[in-house]
């Protein structure tokens, strides 16, 4: 036994440590590695997004923002795009152009009427603006609005039915305040349906409230209650968007990947997620005060027939005027 | 041996991994866990209140809350002067009806069926209040306007309170604004609601109007400019709170003002809490507290807070008074004694 034990101990004292330097290093290196696989996997979507901005069907990265001070336009589109359309062949139900100037911290939107009559880029003739990217995609879109409205583009973002919601979800739902009761009994139930032409009442009552995806994109889809149309509709998705800034404030960076997983497939624009990032960072220093909205109702534009379809004319010589002061190049 | 060892480093290393994946997520942005409130307790207030979370109506007396009816759509509870009975919405995904509850949550009657095969020709109730004597329920109610199919607009309406079916309308909505809203009928008779109006440069205003009987044309409490909704009254009646958003879009303040019946006007008003996305406030039965909803962070659900209802309350005696239940803001709770 004592033998036993005293060869046992010489033995012991021969080997090398259990965990001699070299060997607690890699184990250290491993667990450091096994760390680094678990974050990688967590940042996964996000590193997906950023090195490879998501462009549409002929869409390009347009004009990179030249710095971080450097002013830069926007152009916001959002479409129905349930099953009554083909495959990136949708109209654009929202068009809103934002500057956005760093150096003054203004930011301006302007909502481009959907049925603006105007000459559509690589079309023979005038149609409604929103058919630009149905029928071109988000080049023609991008490029018609260049033409008509003679603002430099730099960078686009476009949005599906689905992706506001899934956007709007991730982020936790919206707070805003409801102006007035928005009531629709022809609301369009064509999200998750094989039957895309059927409606459904909404109602939403005024105040303050908390909107998940679904009830805020109620909130700037619907158009059939209200005095102003068409117009109501614009200045709601102009506040939703006011809202999305808010609540994107209080986003951190471990969000991302849940963000841009909502995104994928669902947005796309030709600002990388790292930019997009860094264009909230941006929007966080903004006093609602500094928001300019603008709304082309009338004396800017008015209503009438053309094609055989109710449409909105330009008044180009007060629109334009307005655009260079508010967008100026 | 040296197997066993690599293997149970690699297990480890794999669920260090894992855990930092996790980790990772646990840093997340929390935008508001909501729970249930019969699992959870508050401070107590005085009195007992009603109030709707996610299709349930709930009691909340002395710091604990008690579900008093199924998951069925319940919203917009409201409640008799002496608290015995509750009057509440159902709303279903096209229209919404009107029921009568015991105040431990049993219906007693359904007092409009609004639904129809027809998607369009169903209809809203929405805003309940019973006048003083229980005798009728005030409510906004769409009518349709058979010419014009899109036109929605929400009218006030008293509805008898014994299920007869003897309905008078009370107000006349302006077109396509969305119409009116949050009735209060007073002891003598009249009535204060919101009214929603567009002007010829296209903004929308909501303002609080009082009208002394059915059809009258009423009386504006309050300037267009101001944009004030959701009125509360005192239990004495003196005393008017209401949400004003002023000229934000993104914010709201709690006023209150002393109301004059007899001249139809408001004294000055006093701003309770101020920028804080307030909502729906309601008078405690004692009038000396008001309780409203907002959120308590940013960007979260709305919560139920109170204030002291005096005009020399300093802006931070708001307190929360529930963390993470995710009120519909949309009506105040009950508040009764």
């Amino acid at each position: 036994m004592g033998d036993f034990a005293s060869g046992s101990i010489g033995k012991t004292v021969r080997r090398r440590p259990a965990l001699s330097l070299p060997r607690t290093s890699r184990i250290i290196a491993g667990f450091v590695i096994a760390g680094l696989i678990g974050l990688t996997a967590y940042f996964l979507p996000v590193v997906e997004s950023s090195t490879t901005p998501v462009v549409s069907s002929g869409g390009n990265i347009l004009n990179p923002i030249a710095g971080p001070t450097e002013p830069f336009t926007v152009l916001l589109l959002g479409s129905d795009d349930d099953s009554k359309f083909a495959a990136d062949q949708y109209n654009t139900q929202s068009m809103i152009l934002v500057r956005v100037d760093p150096a003054s911290k203004q930011v301006t939107m302007l909502s481009i009427p959907r049925d603006l009559w105007v000459p559509i880029s690589g079309q023979q003739g005038a149609g409604k603006i929103d058919t630009a990217y149905q029928t071109g995609g988000v080049d023609a879109a991008v490029a018609t609005v260049q033409q008509n409205f003679k603002v430099h583009v730099d960078d686009y973002v476009w949005i599906g039915l689905k992706g506001l919601i899934k956007v709007i979800d991730t982020m936790g739902g919206v707070n805003l305040v409801v102006t007035n009761p928005v009531l629709d009994d022809f609301y369009p139930a064509d999200i998750n349906t094989s039957s895309p032409y059927g409606y459904y009442r909404v109602a939403l009552l005024p105040g303050p409230v908390h909107l998940d995806g679904a009830r805020a994109l109620q909130y700037v889809r619907s158009r059939h209650g209200d005095l102003r149309g068409d117009f109501a509709r614009s200045e709601r998705q102009q506040e939703l968007l006011l809202a999305m800034k808010a609540q994107a404030k209080h986003l951190n960076v471990a969000s991302l990947p849940d963000l841009a997983s909502a995104m994928n497939g669902e947005v796309k624009t030709s600002i990388s997620l790292q930019r997009m990032r860094e264009l909230f960072a941006v929007l966080e220093q903004y006093d609602p005060s500094g928001v300019h909205r603008v709304i082309l109702d009338a004396p800017y534009t008015s209503e009438g027939w053309a094609g055989g379809q109710s449409v909105v004319f330009p008044n180009w010589s007060r629109i334009l005027p307005l655009v260079h002061q508010s967008f100026p190049q | 041996m040296k197997a066993v060892t690599y293997a149970v480093l690699f297990v480890a290393m794999a669920g260090f991994g894992f855990g930092v994946y996790h980790a990772a997520g646990a840093l997340k942005t929390d935008s508001g866990r909501i729970v249930r409130p019969s699992s959870t307790t508050a401070p107590a207030l005085p009195g007992t209140m009603y109030f709707a979370q996610q299709g349930v109506l709930y009691r909340f007396r002395d710091g604990s809350f008690t579900q008093i009816t199924d998951d069925a759509g319940w919203t917009q509870v409201s409640a008799s002067q002496d608290g015995s009975e509750l009057v509440a919405v159902i709303r279903h995904l096209n229209y919404s009806d009107v029921y009568v509850l015991t105040s431990s949550g049993r219906v007693l009657s359904q007092l409009t069926h609004h639904e129809s095969a027809q998607v369009e020709s169903s209809h809203w109730s929405f805003y309940l209040r019973f006048n003083a004597d229980r005798s009728r329920v005030f409510y906004s109610y769409d009518e349709h306007d058979s010419f014009e199919s899109y036109r929605v607009d929400l009218a006030i309406y008293a509805l008898a309170g014994d299920g007869s079916g003897s309905v008078v309308r009370w107000t006349v909505p302006n077109d396509y604004t969305g119409g009116d809203t949050d009735p209060l009928p007073l002891r003598n008779g009249g009535l204060i609601y919101t009214e929603y109006s567009i002007d010829d440069k296209a903004q929308v205003h909501s303002q609080v109007w009082f009208v002394s009987r059915p059809g009258q044309v009423g009386t504006a409490l309050t300037a267009a400019d101001e944009n004030c909704f959701q009125p509360a009254l005192s239990p004495n009646e003196k005393t008017l709170a209401m949400i004003c958003r002023h000229a934000e879009l993104q914010s709201t303040d709690l006023v209150i003002a002393q109301l004059d019946q007899i001249g139809q006007t408001i004294g000055p008003e006093t701003v309770l809490v101020h920028g804080q996305l307030s909502a729906s406030p309601v008078f405690s039965p004692d009038g000396q507290t008001i309780a409203f909803l907002a959120p308590v962070r940013p960007g979260e659900a709305f919560q139920l807070w109170t204030v002291p209802a005096a005009a020399s309350a300093s802006p931070s005696a708001a307190r929360p008074i529930t963390e993470n239940l995710g009120l519909d803001s949309s009506a105040p709770p009950a508040w009764v004694k």
